[in-house]
């Protein structure tokens, strides 16, 4: 069977333009779920036991139970049960809900497309930060806090730049995924990102194979670079280990 | 000892990890230019001790009043009081991420807001005395063992304690380096540092140690001066663990 790619000399920029929207789509998913992330990462990590006070009673025969109460983190609960709650249910379900929730309103698409994508990115970020904050060794903590930094500024100014160091791999990973789950989008319609883009020129023009291909493509392109670009920051973040 | 020169006042200090009884009661006072030197067996509670002083262990019960103020309390500002008690770690904790000069600076720019070219001139100025100033753009994974410990000491020390807690500072060394970082160390007892040395460096003690504290399963078992310790020790733990150490 012969492949006939001369839509394209008509519908290319219709495919750029969807890539275009996709990167945005993604850029913009990425930058909330990195702070968002970040957010939850530290929740999670959070010490704030407002029941603490029960130690009180610890003398009491009812303790075995009120000790639960006693250590009970409800930051950490709120945390760990959303990012349970995300990992746990599909994405394509997650965007339907957001688009569902929010005023039907011009361009909410867009609005829905990304906020779904970075409450849903925000939940493995927070896993892979917890996990690159933990890693880093405690004297670190100790070292920044015996010179009189607040647990604030230790975490800001010591603990996280190594933190992202760390992770950057992972971090990278997350964001090619989020461009290639962003594709999910195109069920909103009115959403001009790639898969939708290609959706079009499929049914108008016939061709099932071809434009495929050509999508397929462009998230390469999108997604190899973004990953040559990563490696590179990751490369120059790594000078002060260079031997 | 005069009650009126003492710098830190430890009282009854316990510290348990859930029901491992670590700390058994240390009270004592560190005076105002003394070199207190923490030796005993591995497990005594001397590191645990040192990490109490400016809390980096919470402890359990007991208190520890630092220049007249009680920093077990609730209410005093933990962070304010570290900024006068300089601590050097057995695996010198630098900041990878950072260089030399910010590693010393970040704290006093930071912390203290002293603008960043007098922390920066400060920082010259005590890497010079540490023989190290050439060394002031690298990053710490360029340097030694030895040199990374003489860092993180001008770390410390550009806060301006008034005291200086060391933990095993030497332990982490390769031999040849053990002496680079012990001569910097006399040179800050010579000028009148009060310093508490957690340490097995025997030699060290008694060379410039002013009192000697021997701590066996989590109390003080023993506490004198450095010449009548090492020749004359009334404990018998402790005379076994010279017995060990000194040969």
């Amino acid at each position: 069977m012969p492949l006939n790619f001369n839509f394209l000399t008509k519908y290319f920029t219709m495919f750029i333009e969807g890539a275009g929207i996709t990167i945005l789509l993604a850029a913009a998913a990425v930058f909330f779920g990195v702070f968002l992330g970040l957010f939850l990462s530290l929740m999670r990590l959070s010490n704030i036991k407002p029941f603490y006070i029960l130690y009180g009673l610890k003398d009491s025969k009812y303790f075995g139970w009120l000790s639960r109460a006693a250590n009970f983190n409800p930051v950490k609960f709120i945390a760990v049960t959303y990012i349970e709650v995300i990992r746990g249910t599909p994405l394509l379900l997650q965007i339907l809900l957001a688009y569902a929730v929010l005023p039907p309103l011009d361009g909410v698409e867009f609005i829905a497309g990304v906020a779904a994508l970075s409450l849903n990115s925000a939940a493995y970020v927070a896993e892979i930060m917890r996990s690159g904050i933990q890693a880093v060794e405690i004297g670190q903590t100790e070292a920044a806090r015996s010179l009189g930094m607040k647990y604030g500024m230790a975490m800001r100014r010591i603990i996280i730049p190594q933190a992202i160091k760390n992770i950057l791999p992972a971090l990278g990973n997350e964001f090619v995924v989020v461009i290639k789950e962003s594709s999910i989008v195109y069920v909103l319609g009115n959403v001009h990102e790639l898969m939708f883009q290609t959706k079009i020129v499929t049914s108008t023009q016939f061709l099932t194979i071809e434009p495929l291909l050509i999508a397929g493509l462009l998230y390469f392109i999108i997604t190899f670079t973004t990953s040559k670009l990563l490696g590179k920051a990751e490369r120059r973040m790594r000078r002060s280990e260079r031997k | 000892m005069n009650g009126n020169n003492a710098l830190i006042v430890v009282e009854d200090l316990h510290k348990y990890f859930g029901t491992l009884h670590v700390l058994k009661g240390i009270s004592t006072e560190i005076d105002q230019g003394e070199v207190v030197v923490v030796i005993g067996p591995s497990g005594s509670g001397k590191s645990t001790f040192l990490r109490c002083l400016n809390l980096l262990e919470m402890p359990s019960k007991g208190r520890v009043i630092f220049e007249g103020a009680d920093i077990t309390d609730k209410k005093s500002d933990v962070d304010l009081h570290r900024q006068k008690m300089g601590m050097v770690f057995q695996q010198f904790n630098l900041f990878p991420h950072l260089t030399v000069r910010q590693n010393i600076t970040i704290s006093p720019i930071r912390v203290k807001n002293i603008p960043a070219d007098a922390a920066s001139a400060r920082a010259e100025e005590l890497l010079k005395r540490v023989g190290l100033y050439d060394k002031i753009d690298e990053y710490p994974n360029m340097l030694s063992g030895g040199q990374k410990q003489r860092v993180a000491i001008v770390r410390a020390l550009a806060m301006d304690p008034d005291v200086m807690l060391f933990d095993e500072p030497t332990s982490a060394l390769d031999p040849e380096m053990i002496g680079e970082v012990l001569d910097v160390m006399k040179a800050l007892a010579k000028d009148g540092m009060t310093m508490v040395v957690v340490t097995h460096e025997m030699g060290f003690a008694k060379e410039v140690g002013s009192r000697v504290l021997f701590m066996d399963e989590g109390i003080i078992a023993e506490e004198a001066k450095p010449g009548d310790f090492f020749t004359n020790p009334r404990n018998p733990r402790a005379k076994e663990f010279l017995s060990k150490v000194l040969y």
